[in-house]
């Protein structure tokens, strides 16, 4: 976006060595008590990184164990407490806070033109309700493990399970209020902090799909909450609010849990979508095809989202009309999704591309979130999904979604945002070879796993000697899985290694567009701009023709061809 | 950070939080922000309203025979009782807006002082629930059944010790399946339980608004906070709007 | 610095002063409609020209609902000050409401589960079938 900012612009780049966000004070209680937005959300990510690490664990135990059809080493006890950590851990503790509590939190404010979020504390409250939440969980994890799976769907969560899903169960209900505390601060950020000249229409795509987030957090998170503590007091008092034999009905649990969990995917991918929209501009040199588009679709897609859950019940009791409106609806959210991609690839088509590392991880992103999304469509379908959901298939869908979706943007929105986090460059050629490698290793993890669904392996299940011929499909998913680890460990190398000894970038090294990059200095001072920016052109003003000519001319000159507005980093003294 | 920092370009204005520009964008974020905190609220109780609406609909007949067993009269008395002190937050909003302590003080008394009377009224309630073996516990006794959530017993309880003395206790004749019965008392349980841990934070909050008020604390400079809080407990009225022809009135 | 971005609106140094009188009415009404819904609810059946009542259940429950419905219109619209508001915040708040009652598409499950479109596949009476599994104590 945009933003050619009449003050800011000079001064941000005038003294790179000046104080900066991250050495402006170096106690441990700087940190802790800190209310800067740039800070709570590194936290974040030390936080976010840690779960997923853990999670990460327990999605190899789970692979490695199913490589035998009889199961390697876990009993089939431990192995249901291993996938439940994995889901429990990706979801509540990666894939929801990951890219709006990390990158949301450090660029918001950056994006739209503020000093901070509107309410710093409770930015604060929120990364320590999301630490104690994780407490609490992996607490629950230690003294004994939870069996549930990560829906927690009763009467097993509400009276057979006799695992810690009471502690279990507190922890995502505080981590809820998390997400609240995140959801709100947005809201009211977005509506009330832009910079003067920051209209709607101005804000980054990225802004844009925050605000859809933050709508269905607001308005969903508070209904799961709810219902997790019913089943807590059904475990603690026996109330039995879903128990049949009163007269209560444990399909009302899928329906409340769903309300918010559906909504919660869309929490996943939609900042997803926004870093995307950032990524692919950037690289294309190109304003984004269709702005308004892309806007409303992501309004479109949180409005809508709220009303298909029903799709993830079609072989509960849930009544046949209910099952066929829904699947009406869900076909509905391909469009919104749809306009997205096509709008992506228009926005590429004639421009200038670079296949720097974020965009590798962009436009892995487009080709799995493609197959994640047609895949979904015969999930949304009633017929196919009876044959289909419990399955495999079903897990290979939302991994193709949420990893090769959320995962990948993550990843794309790390790199493009690394030397603005941290004001030092990583590695280009590992970046470049670790996003091949995770593309590859994921497809050779999750796509067998469309055919074992297919051919009827059903999700959960620990043992398959029933069927010894789909051992090869598993085997080939565990190398595949193995791949995906490697390639999700190099960047955890090369970019620690270039926080120890990086070489220190230039401010704007990607030439790109946008008050973050162009008003604030890289890294951010503590209060962001020393002077209130004042936006005065549309966002994403590249230009693809200027690029491709002085690509054109460095080629011929052998140079190694540079983006055009990128401040070169030869000149700078380090 | 976080303190009052004053905005150096534009004197005239009150003290600030620094990542505000003036006094205008600051009030305006606490209300959108406020608001955007009770839409959370509004989904939160509309789960439970929802499932209210699905049970209430599926047992009618029951829900209505076992309402009977909650006391209609003290449930009238506590409405009135949150109603006074809705009407008194909303007084001491507006004295607040034109800047007289005191009667804002009063107003948020009286205010705190229902809200104590809200909950007093609901122990005397809840503790006669207890007394009758009518909280969905593990002891929970309906119609001389003993109800668990795996169904009742088919026993009768009666013969029993236990049981001998519960029917002594049980003033009400209890009407309606007793599964039922569990199950319409774990809902108000948890919808009351609910809203009256609403109206204890409320008590903190207004007591803390109170406290500082008084201290003439310099974080309260103007009438927002008192206005924020006063949005909150409005919420609570609200709630209780609905639970009380809900649980207490529910018509034949 | 004039902030574009909110210009418009409810502004702190001169918010809408709602006057005591209207607030004390609105006390009265909802005092009001509180002793309504308690009459609605406990009609003497026996006095004769409620006789008729007494067996009109829906009425009763939509009085009874509505009733509620308008006590909770005007605690938001005046109590809460909405009706004074910027456009945003009565956004906020009817979109509260409104979003509230599209978790009741969950009603159309429980009301349609008996219709089945396939002849013969229709369930019997109970949509479950009894479980008899060793509970736990």
């Amino acid at each position: 976006m945009s933003a050619t900012v009449i003050d800011g612009i000079q001064e941000a780049q005038q003294e790179p060595t000046q104080k900066n966000y991250l050495n402006a004070d170096h106690t441990i209680a700087s940190w802790l008590l800190t209310v800067d937005h740039k800070r709570i959300a590194i936290m974040y990510l030390i936080g976010v990184t840690f779960f997923f690490f853990l999670g990460s664990i327990a999605a190899a135990m789970i692979r490695v164990e199913l490589t035998s059809p009889n199961g390697l080493f876990l009993t089939s006890e431990t192995y249901n407490k291993t996938f439940t950590a994995h889901g429990v851990l990706m979801i509540f503790f990666f894939l929801i806070p990951a890219i709006p509590a990390v990158m949301g939190n450090f660029l918001l404010p950056l994006m739209i033109g503020a000093r901070d979020l509107a309410f710093p504390k409770l930015n604060l409250l929120s990364w320590y309700l999301y630490m104690i939440s994780g407490g609490f969980v992996l607490a629950a994890m230690i003294l004994g493990g939870i069996d549930a799976g990560w829906t927690f769907y009763t009467p097993l969560s509400s009276i057979y399970s006799n695992t810690q899903i009471t502690l279990a169960l507190v922890g995502l209900f505080i981590s809820g209020f998390s997400s609240i505390a995140t959801g709100v601060n947005f809201i009211a950020s977005i509506h009330k902090m832009r910079a003067p000249g920051m209209t709607w229409f101005r804000l980054p795509l990225y802004v844009w799909s925050h605000y859809a987030t933050s709508i269905i957090i607001i308005l969903g998170t508070p209904v799961v909450a709810i219902t997790l503590l019913l089943v807590v007091f059904e475990r603690v008092f026996a109330i039995g609010v879903f128990s049949p034999e009163l007269g209560g009905d444990p399909v009302l649990f899928q329906h409340m849990f769903w309300f918010y969990s559906h909504p919660a995917v869309y929490i996943m991918v939609l900042p997803a979508m926004g870093i995307i929209s950032e990524v692919i501009s950037c690289f294309s040199r190109r304003r984004v095809f269709g702005y308004e588009f892309i806007a409303f679709s992501s309004i479109a897609i949180a409005g809508l989202g709220f009303l298909v859950w029903g799709h993830h019940m079609f072989i509960s009791s849930q009544s046949v009309l209910q099952g066929v409106i829904f699947s009406l609806l869900s076909f509905l959210v391909a469009i919104p999704s749809a306009i997205k991609i096509f709008n992506w690839s228009l926005t590429m088509y004639k421009g200038s591309i670079h296949l720097r590392t974020p965009m590798l991880y962009a436009l892995g992103f487009i080709g799995l979130f493609v197959i994640g999304g047609l895949t979904g469509l015969f999930l949304a379908s009633v017929d196919t999904d009876v044959h289909l959901t419990g399955t495999y298939f079903i897990v290979a869908h939302f991994h193709y979604v949420m990893v090769g979706g959320t995962l990948l943007a993550f990843l794309a929105g790390i790199h493009f945002w690394w030397p603005k986090f941290f004001g030092v460059m990583y590695n280009e050629f590992w970046g470049k070879v670790s996003a091949v490698i995770v593309f590859l290793g994921f497809n050779f993890t999750f796509f067998p796993q469309f055919i074992l669904g297919y051919l009827g392996m059903p999700r959960r299940y620990h043992m398959y000697y029933f069927a010894q011929e789909w051992q090869i499909y598993h085997v080939a998913s565990t190398i595949g899985s193995g791949i995906l680890g490697i390639g999700l460990i190099l960047p955890a190398c090369y970019l620690t290694a270039s926080l120890i000894r990086g070489k220190k970038c230039s401010h704007n090294p990607w030439g790109a567009k946008g008050l973050e990059w162009e008003a604030a200095a890289t890294p951010p001072v503590t209060e962001n701009f020393t002077v209130m920016p004042i936006v005065r052109e549309d966002p994403y003003d590249y230009d693809a023709i200027a690029d491709s000519a002085l690509y054109e001319e460095e080629r011929k000159k052998g140079k190694k061809p540079a983006l055009v507005g990128a401040t070169d980093d030869e000149e700078k003294k380090d | 950070m976080g303190g009052h920092a004053p905005v150096t370009n534009d004197p005239d204005a009150d003290e600030v939080y620094f990542q505000y520009e003036d006094i205008d964008q600051q009030q305006e974020s606490y209300v959108v922000g406020m608001w955007a905190f009770l839409v959370t609220e509004v989904m939160f109780f509309g789960a439970l309203f929802l499932m209210y609406a699905i049970y209430r609909w599926k047992w009618h007949t029951d829900f209505y025979l076992v309402h009977k067993q909650l006391d209609w009269q003290l449930g009238g008395l506590n409405t009135f009782v949150l109603l006074i002190s809705s009407f008194c937050v909303a007084m001491a909003v507006h004295y607040a807006q034109l800047k007289k302590p005191k009667q804002q003080l009063i107003c948020l008394g009286i205010t705190l002082a229902c809200a104590f009377g809200f909950l007093g009224i609901k122990t005397i309630e809840y503790s006669s629930k207890f007394e009758h073996n009518l909280f969905p516990n593990h002891s929970f006794v309906y119609a001389d059944h003993k109800v668990t959530s795996y169904g009742m017993e088919k026993k009768d309880v009666t013969g029993r010790a236990a049981g001998v003395e519960h029917a002594k206790k049980v003033k009400k004749p209890q009407e309606g399946d007793p599964n039922r019965a569990r199950l319409f008392l774990s809902l108000y349980f948890a919808m009351t339980g609910l809203h009256g841990l609403h109206v204890v934070i409320g008590i903190l909050v207004i007591g803390t608004l109170m406290i500082m008020i008084a201290r003439k604390s310099p974080l309260i400079t103007d009438y927002v906070p008192t206005e924020m809080i006063g949005l909150y407990w409005h919420f609570v009225d609200l709630v209780w709007i609905f639970l009380y022809p809900l649980f207490y009135l529910i018509p034949k | 610095m004039a902030h574009e971005s909110h210009s418009s609106g409810h502004s702190g140094g001169h918010a809408h002063v709602i006057p005591q009188s209207k607030l004390i009415a609105t006390m009265g009404a909802l005092t009001g409609l509180m002793l309504l819904t308690i009459f609605a609810a406990q009609v003497p059946y026996w006095f004769p020209a409620f006789a008729w009542l007494k067996d009109q259940h829906l009425l009763m429950n939509l009085i009874a609902i509505g009733i509620a419905f308008w006590k909770a219109w005007l605690v938001v619209s005046i109590f809460m000050g909405v009706k004074f508001a910027t456009k945003l915040t009565r956004l906020f708040a009817i979109g509260g409401f409104v979003w509230f009652t599209l978790m009741f598409i969950t009603m159309i499950d429980y009301f349609t589960r008996p219709w089945e479109p396939v002849k013969g596949w229709e369930a019997g009476n109970s949509s479950a079938l009894p479980r008899n599994v060793a509970r736990p104590e």
